[in-house]
């Protein structure tokens, strides 16, 4: 697990709360929870490339929120975060895919998310979906019609 | 420590080295398959756990240099629009296929006959029909009979599900009057030889922990081990050896602690596809093949043939439970696969309808193609996302052509220092037309079951999956580089199994052919074993 300081951890809820703040009926939560700064952590430390990408961001983000604010991050609304990370990734273009990716794949495996969308917080395997075998005659009898198609050599 | 010695010796133990390692059990020789990957656990496999979705893009990526294990070696394929897709293990890139398990068609062996372009292959599909019949058999093939778009074929298993997506786009090509089918596929719906059925769980692409998809660590290889054939992982050949009389010796590899070792044979069988094969065959030169073995014709590593992608995905209004079901296996529509000279291009493709993505996915699709913002909207729009979406690609033909190659970088080595391939390759306009015209269809299609948009993803970059034509089969010593079944024509006792040999590429998944083509090849050498070396 990669070891943020505690400034860096508070830095990446908030920012991670920017990206994915909550729904505004309430029922998906914002990216800012413990365990999806835990996933950072530790997708970081097995994928250099992005701990890099992390790194960077936290330290171009804060150092422009200290452009608007000489208190830096911590002192900005939220609207004024949401401006200072698009200023950020409009000049940086980089950052948004890689950080993205880590944001994803940490959020849409939470439990309280995914249950919003139906599925159960289980892996595909062992239980898997089930599925009804189709009725075909009737939906491919206009295929059948048409007789044979493939070419005589 | 004397060296060990096979009578056969199989490089690769993927989709056609197993086929052909099962085939000649029979004969009770002693055959050797070395493997540089490594048995694959299913337990391990990422379906198991709740980040499955992340591992794809990581350690289980389709592409050697991402995932960069230390039994994948690297490819250049930066001069190409397309990337090379491949796996190192047991039952090699069988492990991450979608089991989409066509055949060719026997229009497929005849191009320049009927169409006037590439080449006719040696054989027909009449010679292949009883091995891709054995084939289905011995994968566990479900399908339905009576696909107009084929000739009469039966497969053991019944047809997977359609499911909500896949009867949606089935009513959509039928408003248009369009050919579709449920896809011949690989994967057992109900048990089939001891393996059980599929489960529809969507992870068919980064491995089957139930063992439903025919890969061929599970199909070909127990039976094939049963029948006394040795199979060594870990074990990467670097070199073919040839004697002074120029026929092949042997192997020179490294073991799995990288010491370098050699393994004596009198049959050297390579079956490593359309980029292991021609690597391994440059990297093996001596004073009798100072241009790579088997390679006089100078055709080692030519005709780089992939089958060119395009996606085209529709977004619903209604959920299409699109994330259950086999991934890359509902239906296939061949409406536009033989030539028509009035949509400009010559041959045809395929369309395969996929499932939808699943949750981490929807959102990492919906971020690269720019309809998934960050911020407040974020939620309102991947609402509109999920489960909404479903894709289907034109999987178009390819035609042979020598600029198209595979070559030795002059500075990319693997872990062993061996040098590694490099893809030269260039989308023709033959190509990027049939492209073009499948991508309009696509939108008709998708637009006629109902999708209120559609998004292009064309040329597909990661969808080098399919391999072929490096090392062509052909009568011409001149033309070609091995006889029609499969033996060098500069080295009588090396012979060649997969993708590699295809003389043109079709436009269906190559995997049931690959396989026919290798037991085809096993029943010629059995049936000529003592005389397996004699002239043509």
């Amino acid at each position: 697990m990669a070891d943020f300081t505690s400034d860096d951890e508070r830095m990446l809820t908030t920012l991670l709360e920017t990206i994915l703040p909550p729904s505004t009926d309430g029922r998906l939560p914002g990216a800012g929870g413990a365990a999806l700064v835990r996933h950072v952590a530790s997708t970081i430390e097995r994928m250099p490339m992005l701990r890099t990408v992390v790194e960077y961001g936290l330290s171009g983000i804060g150092e422009r929120a200290r452009q608007r604010n000489p208190v830096g991050w911590d002192a900005l609304s939220a609207a004024e975060r949401t401006a200072v990370v698009r200023e950020f990734t409009a000049e940086n273009e980089f950052f948004l895919p890689g950080f993205l990716f880590l944001v994803y794949t940490g959020y849409y495996v939470d439990p309280v998310v995914v249950r919003q969308f139906g599925f159960e917080p289980r892996p595909p395997h062992p239980a898997g979906y089930a599925m009804e075998a189709e009725e075909l005659d009737a939906l491919l009898a206009p295929v059948r019609r048409r007789g044979k198609m493939y070419r005589e050599v | 420590m004397s060296e060990p010695t096979a009578d056969v010796l199989i490089i690769g133990a993927g989709a056609s080295g197993a086929a052909l390692a099962w085939s000649l059990a029979d004969t009770r020789m002693h055959i050797v398959c070395l493997e540089q990957g490594d048995w694959v656990d299913p337990a391990a496999m990422p379906g198991m756990s709740v980040g499955w979705e992340a591992r794809q893009a990581t350690d289980w990526n389709f592409s050697p240099n991402v995932r960069n294990r230390r039994e994948d070696y690297p490819v250049n394929d930066q001069a190409s629009p397309i990337a090379v897709s491949n796996f190192n293990a047991v039952g090699g890139s069988t492990i991450l296929y979608a089991a989409h398990f066509p055949r060719f068609h026997p229009s497929d062996f005849r191009v320049r006959t009927l169409d006037g372009v590439a080449d006719d292959w040696p054989i027909d599909y009449a010679r292949l029909e009883p091995w891709y019949d054995v084939n289905a058999r011995m994968m566990g093939v479900a399908g339905l009979a009576g696909d107009p778009a084929y000739p009469p074929k039966e497969l053991p298993l019944p047809p997977v599900p359609l499911g909500k997506l896949g009867t949606t786009l089935a009513q959509g090509f039928n408003r248009l009057g369009w050919h579709w089918w449920p896809s011949d596929s690989a994967i057992a719906t109900r048990e089939h030889e001891g393996r059980a059925p599929c489960i529809n769980a969507g992870t068919c692409l980064v491995g089957c922990a139930q063992g439903a998809k025919a890969s061929t660590d599970i199909t070909y290889w127990p039976v094939a081990i049963r029948g006394g054939v040795q199979l060594v992982t870990r074990c990467r050949v670097r070199e073919i050896t040839v004697g002074d009389d120029g026929m092949a010796n042997g192997v020179v590899y490294y073991d799995a602690d990288g010491v370098e070792r050699r393994w004596k044979a009198e049959v050297v069988v390579v079956a490593c596809n359309g980029v292991g094969t021609p690597r391994l065959l440059l990297n093996s030169r001596s004073k009798h093949f100072p241009d790579g073995l088997a390679n006089r014709s100078g055709l080692v590593g030519k005709n780089l043939m992939f089958h060119p992608y395009a996606m085209v995905t529709g977004v619903f209004d209604e959920p299409l439970e699109g994330y259950k079901g086999p991934t890359g296996c509902c239906i296939m529509s061949q409406e536009f696969y033989d030539t028509d000279v009035r949509r400009g291009f010559v041959r045809g493709y395929s369309f395969e309808i996929v499932r939808s993505f699943p949750p981490v996915y929807a959102a990492l699709w919906g971020m690269t193609t720019g309809r998934l913002p960050w911020g407040a909207d974020h939620h309102r729009a991947y609402a509109e996302l999920f489960d909404r979406t479903a894709g289907m690609v034109a999987i178009t033909e390819d035609l042979p052509d020598p600029a198209n190659s595979v070559t030795l970088d002059p500075d990319l080595v693997d872990t062993n220092g061996i040098p590694a391939p490099r893809i030269n390759y260039t989308l023709s306009e033959n190509s990027s037309r049939m492209l073009a015209h499948a991508v309009a269809r696509g939108r008709e299609v998708l637009e006629a079951a109902g999708a209120r948009e559609t998004i292009v993803d064309s040329p597909m970059r990661v969808a080098g999956w399919h391999l072929m034509g490096t090392a062509r089969m052909g009568t011409d010593p001149r033309t070609s580089v091995v006889n029609p079944w499969g033996r060098c024509h500069d080295v009588r006792n090396l012979f060649i199994v997969d993708g590699s040999i295809f003389v043109t590429a079709a436009a269906v998944n190559p995997t049931n052919t690959i396989q026919a083509l290798a037991l085809h090849i096993a029943d010629t050498m059995k049936r000529n074993l003592a005389n397996l070396f004699d002239a043509d």
